[in-house]
């Protein structure tokens, strides 16, 4: 008996070691207690005849208010290291009451392969433990 | 009985002097990154410059107007920007920005040797004319003749202010950031963009 607890406890901290790091999402919503509010539906990206990337995101405002979304998008080149843009700085579209928004955005160069997006919703958040 | 009242006098300045120094707000850094806490002003700050130049940007890339056709880089130069506000601005504020923003897209570069108001390097154009000929230096490492490269595009913009009544105690200033690029050659606009920030606060607060 004591061997199998030990097996047990030993094969749960192996477990418990296992952290193994997932790749990031390309678009991450960042303020978790009001996720509920945005849903991500799409998210398109393409090279454009010049050599720029563009990528379109679109969201869905769940609720019946209006609100404004906050993102920002990290450009990434093909080695995945961070391109330092002026770009990358936190923006604000409006978001209306059971509607889409849609984010429109272009690489700051034509060396970026990829992108990471953050998202939220506008101002500070105050998470309500219970209905989350 | 004057010393009395000398003392007074001097622990009474003391004590406002105390008071003032606690009520003052304390100096701190702005963290420039993460600033909404702040509350907004009347006037253009920082921020506002850092969007328009933002959305000027991203407007610009993503129009195409600034990747030639056949490849290469275009050369820009900055003209006009003409502050019309009741600001006192450095329209180097918003246009230094886009500038930089356009050098790192590789599709432009930027001549200095060419401005509004003459060379925006003068030293460009003076080390010609200074060391051309000078028997101290050699001419060789001295910038030949027809080596400057003219500019095919051209920025230019105007800020605007425009200042509304709302009621006795409420005004709007609306600030129009407006900016345009003309290709030198054939004097048309590629591309033209405007970014509206607008404000509402009390009457005693000051636009400029």
């Amino acid at each position: 008996m004591k061997h199998i607890i030990l097996s047990l406890v030993i094969l749960l901290s192996f477990v418990g070691c296992d952290k193994t790091l997932q790749p990031d999402p390309i678009v991450q919503i960042t303020d978790r207690c009001s996720s509920g509010d945005i849903v991500i539906k799409d998210i398109k990206e393409r090279q454009k005849k010049d050599g720029f990337m563009q990528a379109q995101i679109t969201g869905m405002n769940l609720t019946d208010h209006y609100f404004k979304v906050e993102y920002s998008v990290i450009w990434l080149d093909e080695n995945d290291f961070t391109i330092d843009t002026i770009l990358s700085e936190w923006t604000t579209i409006p978001a209306y009451p059971n509607q889409p928004f849609y984010i429109n955005v272009t690489s700051p160069n034509t060396k970026s392969a990829s992108f990471r997006l953050y998202l939220k919703k506008e101002g500070k958040i105050i998470c309500n433990t219970q209905s989350n | 009985m004057q010393h009395t009242i000398k003392l007074g006098l001097i622990s009474t300045v003391a004590t406002i002097a105390i008071l003032t120094t606690g009520c003052a707000p304390k100096t701190q850094n702005i963290d420039i990154h993460n600033d909404k806490e702040a509350s907004a002003v009347m006037g253009l700050d920082y921020r506002d410059f850092q969007s328009a130049a933002q959305d000027m940007t991203q407007s610009l890339i993503a129009s195409g107007a600034i990747s030639k056709p056949n490849g290469g880089r275009y050369v820009l130069v900055v003209s006009r920007i003409l502050n019309d506000t009741m600001q006192h601005i450095d329209t180097d504020q918003l246009v230094k920005k886009i500038r930089v923003a356009l050098l790192k897209s590789g599709k432009v570069v930027v001549t200095t040797a060419v401005g509004i108001h003459g060379a925006e390097d003068q030293m460009a154009m003076q080390t010609r004319n200074d060391l051309r000929g000078h028997e101290e230096f050699n001419q060789k490492t001295v910038a030949g003749k027809g080596q400057m490269i003219s500019p095919d595009l051209s920025l230019s913009g105007k800020i605007i202010q425009r200042n509304v009544t709302v009621d006795s105690s409420t005004q709007q200033v609306e600030y129009y950031f407006q900016m345009s690029l003309t290709d030198i050659n054939t004097g048309l606009a590629f591309w033209e963009d405007e970014k509206i920030i607008g404000k509402r606060g009390s009457n005693d607060s000051a636009a400029w």
